[in-house]
Protein backbone atom coordinates (compact mmCIF):
# COMPACT_ATOMS: atom_id res chain seq x y z
CA UNK A 1 0.00 0.00 0.00
CA UNK A 2 1.22 3.64 -0.78
CA UNK A 3 1.60 6.05 1.86
CA UNK A 4 -0.52 8.40 -0.04
CA UNK A 5 -3.38 5.44 0.22
CA UNK A 6 -2.71 5.27 4.25
CA UNK A 7 -2.62 8.85 4.43
CA UNK A 8 -6.32 9.58 3.06
CA UNK A 9 -7.58 6.53 4.64
CA UNK A 10 -6.14 7.88 7.80
CA UNK A 11 -7.30 11.36 6.98
CA UNK A 12 -11.26 9.89 6.43
CA UNK A 13 -11.09 8.39 9.63
CA UNK A 14 -10.07 11.50 11.17
CA UNK A 15 -12.64 13.46 9.48
CA UNK A 16 -15.36 10.91 10.94
CA UNK A 17 -13.91 10.56 14.10
CA UNK A 18 -13.24 14.40 14.96
CA UNK A 19 -16.44 15.23 16.14
CA UNK A 20 -17.29 12.26 18.83
CA UNK A 21 -13.53 13.22 19.69
CA UNK A 22 -14.51 16.60 20.48
CA UNK A 23 -17.81 15.99 21.68
CA UNK A 24 -15.86 13.59 24.53
CA UNK A 25 -18.09 10.45 23.29
CA UNK A 26 -14.72 8.49 22.19
CA UNK A 27 -10.95 8.69 21.98
CA UNK A 28 -8.25 10.44 23.49
CA UNK A 29 -8.62 13.81 24.87
CA UNK A 30 -6.33 15.23 21.95
CA UNK A 31 -8.20 16.80 19.68
CA UNK A 32 -5.55 19.36 18.67
CA UNK A 33 -3.60 16.17 16.89
CA UNK A 34 -6.59 15.80 14.66
CA UNK A 35 -7.23 19.85 13.84
CA UNK A 36 -3.30 20.02 12.53
CA UNK A 37 -3.24 17.07 10.50
CA UNK A 38 -6.89 17.94 9.16
CA UNK A 39 -6.04 21.14 8.39
CA UNK A 40 -2.41 20.22 7.06
CA UNK A 41 -4.40 17.56 4.93
CA UNK A 42 -1.39 15.17 6.11
CA UNK A 43 -1.15 12.17 8.01
CA UNK A 44 1.62 10.72 10.58
CA UNK A 45 2.86 9.01 13.36
CA UNK A 46 1.54 10.77 16.32
CA UNK A 47 -1.97 11.02 14.72
CA UNK A 48 -2.34 7.04 13.55
CA UNK A 49 -1.26 6.14 17.00
CA UNK A 50 -4.16 8.98 18.48
CA UNK A 51 -6.97 7.24 16.10
CA UNK A 52 -5.40 3.40 17.42
CA UNK A 53 -7.03 4.90 21.12
CA UNK A 54 -10.28 5.58 19.88
CA UNK A 55 -12.28 2.52 21.67
CA UNK A 56 -14.48 1.22 19.15
CA UNK A 57 -13.68 2.71 16.07
CA UNK A 58 -10.12 1.53 15.80
CA UNK A 59 -10.89 -1.84 16.30
CA UNK A 60 -13.76 -2.26 13.31
CA UNK A 61 -10.93 -0.49 11.68
CA UNK A 62 -8.62 -3.95 12.58
CA UNK A 63 -11.35 -6.09 11.89
CA UNK A 64 -12.23 -5.08 8.19
CA UNK A 65 -8.63 -4.79 7.76
CA UNK A 66 -7.70 -8.69 8.92
CA UNK A 67 -10.80 -10.21 7.04
CA UNK A 68 -9.77 -8.58 4.11
CA UNK A 69 -5.94 -8.79 4.17
CA UNK A 70 -5.62 -5.01 4.12
CA UNK A 71 -4.03 -2.48 6.70
CA UNK A 72 -6.99 -0.73 8.86
CA UNK A 73 -5.93 2.23 7.68
CA UNK A 74 -5.71 1.29 4.00
CA UNK A 75 -8.61 3.75 2.11
CA UNK A 76 -10.77 1.29 1.53
CA UNK A 77 -11.44 0.58 5.00
CA UNK A 78 -12.19 3.36 7.00
CA UNK A 79 -14.51 4.04 3.74
CA UNK A 80 -16.23 0.92 4.16
CA UNK A 81 -16.70 1.45 8.25
CA UNK A 82 -18.11 5.11 8.02
CA UNK A 83 -19.48 5.56 4.55
CA UNK A 84 -19.96 1.45 3.05
CA UNK A 85 -18.30 -0.38 0.24
CA UNK A 86 -18.20 -3.61 -0.77
CA UNK A 87 -15.43 -4.88 2.05
CA UNK A 88 -18.44 -5.09 4.16
CA UNK A 89 -19.77 -8.03 2.37
CA UNK A 90 -16.45 -9.77 2.71
CA UNK A 91 -16.31 -9.72 6.50
CA UNK A 92 -17.10 -13.41 8.05
CA UNK A 93 -20.21 -13.31 10.01
CA UNK A 94 -18.67 -15.67 12.45
CA UNK A 95 -15.66 -12.92 12.99
CA UNK A 96 -17.90 -9.97 13.28
CA UNK A 97 -19.63 -11.70 16.04
CA UNK A 98 -17.03 -13.03 18.26
CA UNK A 99 -15.70 -9.53 17.68
CA UNK A 100 -18.39 -7.77 18.60
CA UNK A 101 -18.56 -10.14 21.76
CA UNK A 102 -14.72 -10.01 22.73
CA UNK A 103 -13.44 -6.75 21.29
CA UNK A 104 -16.05 -3.75 22.08
CA UNK A 105 -15.87 -2.48 25.34
CA UNK A 106 -18.97 -2.02 27.24
CA UNK A 107 -21.29 -4.26 24.75
CA UNK A 108 -23.42 -6.66 26.80
CA UNK A 109 -22.59 -10.25 25.11
CA UNK A 110 -26.00 -11.11 25.90
CA UNK A 111 -27.49 -8.07 23.51
CA UNK A 112 -24.81 -8.69 20.61
CA UNK A 113 -25.82 -12.58 20.91
CA UNK A 114 -29.63 -11.69 20.19
CA UNK A 115 -28.17 -9.50 17.42
CA UNK A 116 -26.32 -12.26 15.74
CA UNK A 117 -29.32 -14.84 16.09
CA UNK A 118 -32.31 -12.15 14.53
CA UNK A 119 -29.56 -10.68 11.67
CA UNK A 120 -26.60 -13.05 10.87
CA UNK A 121 -25.52 -12.07 7.59
CA UNK A 122 -27.51 -8.99 7.68
CA UNK A 123 -25.23 -7.48 10.32
CA UNK A 124 -22.83 -5.63 9.07
CA UNK A 125 -19.40 -3.66 11.02
CA UNK A 126 -21.02 -0.79 9.05
CA UNK A 127 -20.77 2.32 11.69
CA UNK A 128 -24.70 3.04 11.18
CA UNK A 129 -25.39 -0.72 12.25
CA UNK A 130 -23.24 -0.47 15.12
CA UNK A 131 -24.92 3.20 16.17
CA UNK A 132 -28.61 1.72 15.62
CA UNK A 133 -28.50 -1.47 16.88
CA UNK A 134 -26.81 -0.43 20.07
CA UNK A 135 -29.59 1.96 20.49
CA UNK A 136 -32.29 -0.36 18.97
CA UNK A 137 -31.27 -3.24 21.57
CA UNK A 138 -30.52 -0.88 24.71
CA UNK A 139 -33.39 0.81 24.19
CA UNK A 140 -36.32 -2.07 23.93
CA UNK A 141 -34.22 -4.02 26.84
CA UNK A 142 -35.34 -2.14 29.89
CA UNK A 143 -34.80 1.39 29.29
CA UNK A 144 -36.98 3.59 27.11
CA UNK A 145 -39.12 2.03 24.25
CA UNK A 146 -38.82 3.23 21.13
CA UNK A 147 -42.20 3.63 20.78
CA UNK A 148 -43.22 5.57 23.52
CA UNK A 149 -42.51 9.89 24.33
CA UNK A 150 -39.21 9.30 25.15
CA UNK A 151 -38.18 7.22 21.51
CA UNK A 152 -38.21 10.39 19.80
CA UNK A 153 -35.24 11.65 21.26
CA UNK A 154 -33.47 8.03 21.29
CA UNK A 155 -34.28 8.14 16.91
CA UNK A 156 -33.18 11.87 17.47
CA UNK A 157 -29.64 10.36 19.25
CA UNK A 158 -29.36 7.73 16.54
CA UNK A 159 -29.59 10.08 13.78
CA UNK A 160 -26.62 12.44 15.19
CA UNK A 161 -24.28 9.74 16.52
CA UNK A 162 -24.85 7.58 12.79
CA UNK A 163 -23.08 8.78 9.78
CA UNK A 164 -25.55 10.44 7.66
CA UNK A 165 -25.18 12.57 4.15
CA UNK A 166 -26.93 15.81 2.61
CA UNK A 167 -26.53 18.38 -0.17
CA UNK A 168 -25.43 21.85 0.78
CA UNK A 169 -27.71 24.38 0.07
CA UNK A 170 -26.07 27.45 1.75
CA UNK A 171 -21.91 28.15 2.56
CA UNK A 172 -21.32 30.73 5.48
CA UNK A 173 -18.05 30.93 7.24
CA UNK A 174 -18.04 27.53 9.36
CA UNK A 175 -21.95 26.95 8.88
CA UNK A 176 -23.39 25.32 5.79
CA UNK A 177 -27.07 24.26 5.29
CA UNK A 178 -27.54 20.82 4.19
CA UNK A 179 -30.62 19.18 2.94
CA UNK A 180 -30.75 15.56 4.31
CA UNK A 181 -33.15 13.28 5.03
CA UNK A 182 -33.45 12.06 9.30
CA UNK A 183 -33.81 9.24 10.80
CA UNK A 184 -37.51 8.45 11.73
CA UNK A 185 -39.97 6.00 13.35
CA UNK A 186 -43.17 5.54 12.23
CA UNK A 187 -45.48 2.52 13.98
CA UNK A 188 -42.56 0.91 14.97
CA UNK A 189 -40.58 1.00 12.12
CA UNK A 190 -37.52 3.54 11.27
CA UNK A 191 -36.93 5.05 7.89
CA UNK A 192 -35.40 7.57 6.34
CA UNK A 193 -38.17 10.34 6.25
CA UNK A 194 -38.81 13.63 3.85
CA UNK A 195 -35.95 15.60 3.20
CA UNK A 196 -35.75 18.72 5.73
CA UNK A 197 -32.85 21.62 5.73
CA UNK A 198 -30.26 21.91 9.11
CA UNK A 199 -27.58 23.89 9.94
CA UNK A 200 -23.72 21.95 10.25
CA UNK A 201 -20.78 23.35 11.06
CA UNK A 202 -17.40 22.82 9.04
CA UNK A 203 -14.17 23.63 8.93
CA UNK A 204 -13.01 25.63 5.15
CA UNK A 205 -9.53 25.11 6.22
CA UNK A 206 -10.00 21.10 5.63
CA UNK A 207 -10.21 19.73 2.37
CA UNK A 208 -11.63 19.94 0.44
CA UNK A 209 -13.91 22.25 2.19
CA UNK A 210 -11.96 25.24 0.56
CA UNK A 211 -13.57 25.04 -2.78
CA UNK A 212 -17.12 23.91 -1.32
CA UNK A 213 -20.00 24.48 -3.60
CA UNK A 214 -23.22 24.50 -3.60
CA UNK A 215 -25.52 21.15 -4.32
CA UNK A 216 -22.10 18.94 -2.98
CA UNK A 217 -22.88 16.06 -1.16
CA UNK A 218 -21.59 16.22 2.49
CA UNK A 219 -21.09 13.32 5.25
CA UNK A 220 -22.42 14.64 8.75
CA UNK A 221 -21.77 13.32 11.82
CA UNK A 222 -23.12 14.67 15.25
CA UNK A 223 -24.01 18.07 13.01
CA UNK A 224 -20.58 18.61 11.44
CA UNK A 225 -19.79 18.01 7.63
CA UNK A 226 -17.00 15.66 7.56
CA UNK A 227 -15.99 15.45 3.91
CA UNK A 228 -17.37 15.71 0.41
CA UNK A 229 -18.71 12.60 -0.84
CA UNK A 230 -18.01 11.50 -4.40
CA UNK A 231 -20.63 10.11 -6.53
CA UNK A 232 -19.85 6.18 -5.84
CA UNK A 233 -19.84 7.16 -1.83
CA UNK A 234 -23.41 8.84 -2.50
CA UNK A 235 -24.40 5.58 -3.67
CA UNK A 236 -22.79 3.35 -1.32
CA UNK A 237 -23.83 5.52 1.63
CA UNK A 238 -27.62 5.34 0.82
CA UNK A 239 -27.43 1.39 -0.64
CA UNK A 240 -25.44 0.60 3.44
CA UNK A 241 -27.71 3.01 5.08
CA UNK A 242 -30.68 1.37 3.89
CA UNK A 243 -29.63 -1.92 4.46
CA UNK A 244 -28.94 -1.00 8.11
CA UNK A 245 -32.21 0.09 8.68
CA UNK A 246 -34.15 -2.96 7.37
CA UNK A 247 -31.69 -5.25 9.80
CA UNK A 248 -32.62 -3.15 13.31
CA UNK A 249 -36.55 -3.01 12.27
CA UNK A 250 -35.87 -6.94 11.55
CA UNK A 251 -34.50 -7.00 15.22
CA UNK A 252 -37.45 -4.47 16.91
CA UNK A 253 -39.77 -6.89 14.88
CA UNK A 254 -38.68 -9.62 16.61
CA UNK A 255 -38.48 -7.88 20.06
CA UNK A 256 -41.78 -7.35 19.32
CA UNK A 257 -43.34 -10.83 19.03
CA UNK B 1 -17.80 7.74 16.39
CA UNK B 2 -19.31 6.64 19.94
CA UNK B 3 -19.01 4.00 22.61
CA UNK B 4 -21.72 2.45 25.26
CA UNK B 5 -19.91 3.16 28.40
CA UNK B 6 -21.24 2.65 31.38
CA UNK B 7 -20.68 5.11 34.65
CA UNK B 8 -22.57 6.44 38.14
CA UNK B 9 -24.60 9.62 37.79
CA UNK B 10 -22.62 12.36 39.57
CA UNK B 11 -24.86 15.54 39.66
CA UNK B 12 -28.70 15.86 38.18
CA UNK B 13 -30.41 18.92 36.69
CA UNK B 14 -32.98 19.58 34.21
CA UNK B 15 -32.56 15.97 32.96
CA UNK B 16 -29.06 16.22 32.42
CA UNK B 17 -26.12 14.65 34.47
CA UNK B 18 -22.28 14.62 34.82
CA UNK B 19 -21.41 10.96 34.65
CA UNK B 20 -17.88 9.52 36.37
CA UNK B 21 -17.28 6.75 33.53
CA UNK B 22 -14.92 3.46 34.23
CA UNK B 23 -12.52 4.56 32.15
CA UNK B 24 -11.93 7.24 34.55
CA UNK B 25 -13.13 10.77 32.37
CA UNK B 26 -16.48 12.33 32.87
CA UNK B 27 -18.69 13.64 30.94
CA UNK B 28 -21.32 16.62 30.99
CA UNK B 29 -24.63 17.01 29.81
CA UNK B 30 -25.37 13.44 29.66
CA UNK B 31 -29.24 13.26 29.04
CA UNK B 32 -30.46 10.78 31.61
CA UNK B 33 -34.27 12.04 31.58
CA UNK B 34 -35.45 9.14 29.26
CA UNK B 35 -34.34 6.33 31.76
CA UNK B 36 -35.12 9.00 34.81
CA UNK B 37 -31.61 8.30 36.34
CA UNK B 38 -31.12 9.79 39.78
CA UNK B 39 -27.80 10.68 41.59
CA UNK B 40 -25.61 7.46 42.33
CA UNK B 41 -26.97 5.40 39.85
CA UNK B 42 -25.19 3.14 37.52
CA UNK B 43 -25.87 4.07 33.50
CA UNK B 44 -24.91 2.62 30.42
CA UNK B 45 -24.48 5.60 27.96
CA UNK B 46 -23.89 6.00 23.96
CA UNK B 47 -23.34 9.66 22.55
CA UNK B 48 -24.86 11.89 25.02
CA UNK B 49 -28.12 9.78 25.70
CA UNK B 50 -28.26 7.37 29.47
CA UNK B 51 -29.97 4.21 27.84
CA UNK B 52 -30.08 1.77 30.71
CA UNK B 53 -29.82 2.30 34.38
CA UNK B 54 -27.88 -0.86 35.50
CA UNK B 55 -27.75 -2.65 38.61
CA UNK B 56 -24.46 -3.18 40.87
CA UNK B 57 -23.86 -6.20 40.37
CA UNK B 58 -24.43 -6.33 36.32
CA UNK B 59 -22.09 -2.55 36.60
CA UNK B 60 -19.11 -3.92 38.24
CA UNK B 61 -19.56 -7.05 35.63
CA UNK B 62 -19.13 -4.61 32.92
CA UNK B 63 -16.40 -2.84 34.90
CA UNK B 64 -14.36 -5.64 34.32
CA UNK B 65 -15.33 -6.82 31.27
CA UNK B 66 -13.78 -3.61 30.26
CA UNK B 67 -10.66 -3.72 32.23
CA UNK B 68 -10.03 -6.83 30.81
CA UNK B 69 -10.46 -5.44 27.27
CA UNK B 70 -8.23 -2.59 27.97
CA UNK B 71 -5.47 -5.21 29.10
CA UNK B 72 -5.46 -7.18 26.20
CA UNK B 73 -5.44 -3.91 23.91
CA UNK B 74 -3.00 -2.73 25.33
CA UNK B 75 -0.68 -5.61 25.04
CA UNK B 76 -1.19 -5.99 21.10
CA UNK B 77 1.50 -4.63 19.50
CA UNK B 78 -1.13 -3.00 16.47
CA UNK B 79 -2.30 -0.60 19.21
CA UNK B 80 0.78 0.58 20.44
Amino acid sequence: MSSSQKDRGVLLHAKHAFMPNTLGYCGPDERDIIVRHLEGSMGGEDLESMLKRFEAAYPFLRLIGRTTGRDPFDFAVPEAYWIGNGLLEKVDVPDFRDFSRMDLPGRDEREVDRVFKALGSKARPHHTFYVMSTYATASVRDGPSLRNDSGDRVVKAMDSCRVSWGEVTRIGKDKLQVEYSPLTMEEGRLSLGKPKSKSVSYNSRVNPFGNVKLGDPVSIHWDYACDVLTPRQVRNITKYTLLDIQSVNRLLSKRDR
Amino acid sequence: MCITRVGRVEVVAGGKARVAFFDGRTLDGVDVSVVNARRGAYVEVFGNLALTILGQAEAKRRKEAWETIKKVTAQDPLVR
